[in-house]
């Protein structure tokens, strides 16, 4: 099973709006400068963070699901994170848990 | 809601419920704030709350269809290597007795279930209609005046408390923000569990795994399954689905290069899960960092003037090799932070040398008796060898001494020495099984 499969399953909250407002903020200057690992490309369980062909870091929040991995995991101090705003941010709204 | 609260707890899930379901009872004057759409709504575990807390907080809830999904009659653990599994695996009827001492949830249903508790204990409070739960509401900061903790802000909004509760998860940004814990927290005691509920039939997952009325099966697993990573896996049986999934450490997957999905794929593509799982559909996916246990994780204090930290906010959770205990210390911590209130409340002392009380019971609880004297334990599992050489030299081993192939069968203790040989050295595992019989 692919990782879209997988997050094709989960209820995203605000899914229309197309102006959310991000929960978690990456400079991804950092990510692209210094970081000697760009683990987040990896642990990612949602895949938010991905590789270029260039090898370059990039970032998007939409399809979190606020595991908290990355707030753990980056040790560069790239990652910004806060929780998803109820109105107008983004965020998973589970099912089943 | 101009007036100040007795107490204003952040988070819904079950750490907040059990301290607001204890505040009610004690007719205490709250408000529980939480950020999803309903209780539970951002709530994940990977499945079982052990203990029996839950009967003090709702008495004779099994007597009901809601709630939890089953009860825990059967437990397995199991060393897998690429093709097999070698399980350790023990049922009884001494489990069918009530208050159960395990039950699976699905954290969406059960803590919208435990909140529905807490309203009906609320509304038969003496204070209906002084104690509110509100969902869909971010907490933004904690209020401090003259170095204590008066209240929370949501938006534009300030809410005042004698006291604060902080249970809001194992990512625990407003505890970092009253600097109890630090802004920065590496992830070295924590995991990434990640997991699917497939759904099943109810009467083929009953025929699958002999289950029998509202009983259920907990499995959990080492080895192959987490392919080299630290960690391991995990099945549990729900209603009429089946919660599988894994928990992987921080820092190894990091470093071994390895993709918590990719994992999980090959978990469940391993002939044994396969015939566990087989026809059953993958309706949801989800994440969550987990505490390993480790008490070094846990924040420099879990209490100050005028706030406590419960759950997992406070990184209470043990996985020794016996389960992974990570609700029933929230409960617990919930309960014991909540007596904290109403003892303080009688005393009028919200200070901190009075809310250290809260920590006081905490260590006089099983929680952190046996944090603290399982750290061996917990060490010990996060050791290569005990998700590589240990599961593949008991498979191995198993292999020699279930297979019957005509020839002459070596004693068992012969083909114990040959799959050591093979695996690992004398030295090294009389070494492990030393540090293993001090640790459990």
């Amino acid at each position: 099973m692919t990782v879209a499969e997988r997050l094709g399953l989960v209820n995203y909250r605000n899914q229309g709006r197309s102006d959310a407002r991000a929960h978690i903020e990456v400079d991804t200057d950092i990510c692209n400068s210094s970081c000697p690992h760009k683990c987040t490309t990896r642990v990612c369980p949602a895949k938010c963070y991905t590789l270029d062909d260039q090898g370059n870091v990039h970032f998007q929040f939409e399809d979190c699901i606020e595991c908290g991995t990355c707030l753990y995991a980056c040790d560069q101090g790239a990652v910004t994170w806060r929780y998803p705003h109820p109105e107008e941010g983004r965020g998973v709204n589970w099912t089943l848990g | 809601m101009e007036e100040k609260f007795d107490c204003i707890i952040v988070g819904g899930g079950i750490a907040g419920l059990s301290a607001a379901m204890t505040l009610a009872k004690a007719n205490a004057r709250f408000l529980l704030i939480e950020r999803g759409e309903f209780c539970g709504a951002k709530n994940v575990s990977g499945g079982v709350l052990w203990g029996s807390d839950l009967a003090r907080l709702v008495p004779e809830y099994w007597e009901e269809d809601g709630g939890f999904e089953r009860f825990v009659s059967h437990r397995r653990l199991t060393f897998m290597d690429e093709q097999s599994a070698f399980s350790v695996d023990f049922k009884s009827d001494h489990f069918k007795e009530t208050p159960y001492t395990g039950v699976t949830v699905l954290r969406a249903v059960f803590d919208e279930w435990l909140a529905g508790k807490v309203q009906e204990a609320i509304d038969a409070s003496a204070h209906p209609d002084e104690s509110f739960l509100a969902t869909d509401i971010l907490v933004e900061e904690v209020v401090q005046e003259d170095g204590r903790v008066t209240g929370i802000r949501a938006g534009d909004e300030v809410f005042h408390a004698d006291c604060v509760i902080i249970a809001e998860g194992v990512n625990n940004l407003l505890t970092r923000q009253i600097e109890l814990e630090k802004e920065y927290v590496p992830g070295d005691h924590v995991a990434v569990g990640v997991k699917e509920v497939l759904k099943l039939d109810e009467a083929r997952l009953a025929d699958r795994f002999q289950l029998n009325g509202r009983s259920g099966l907990t499995n959990e697993f080492v080895g192959a399954c987490s392919e080299g990573v630290e960690g391991g896996g995990f099945l549990y049986t729900n209603k009429d689905s089946i919660s599988l999934g894994l928990v992987l450490g921080m820092n190894d997957l990091r470093d071994k290069g390895k993709t918590p999905y990719d994992v999980l794929n090959s978990f469940k593509e391993h002939p044994v899960v396969a015939d566990m799982i087989r026809d059953a559909e993958t309706v949801e996916y989800s994440a969550h960092v987990v505490s390993t246990g480790d008490i070094k994780g846990m924040p420099s204090e879990i209490y100050a003037d005028g706030v406590m930290i419960a759950g997992e906010a406070a990184h209470l959770l043990l996985n020794a090799g016996k389960a992974i205990q990570g609700m029933d210390y929230a409960m617990r911590s919930g309960i014991l932070a909540a007596e904290t209130v109403v003892e303080a409340k009688k005393a009028n002392d919200f200070s901190s040398r009075m809310l250290g009380n809260y920590r006081k019971a905490l260590e006089s609880s099983y929680v952190l008796q046996d944090m603290k004297s399982f750290q061996q334990a917990v060490h010990l599992l996060h050791r290569q060898e005990m998700f590589s050489t240990v599961p593949n030299l008991i498979c191995d081993f198993g292999r020699q001494f279930f297979t019957i192939d005509g020839k002459p069968t070596p004693k068992a203790s012969a083909m114990m020495r040959a799959a050591i040989k093979r695996h690992a050295s004398y030295w090294d595992l009389v070494k492990l099984g030393l540090k293993g019989a001090k640790a459990l």
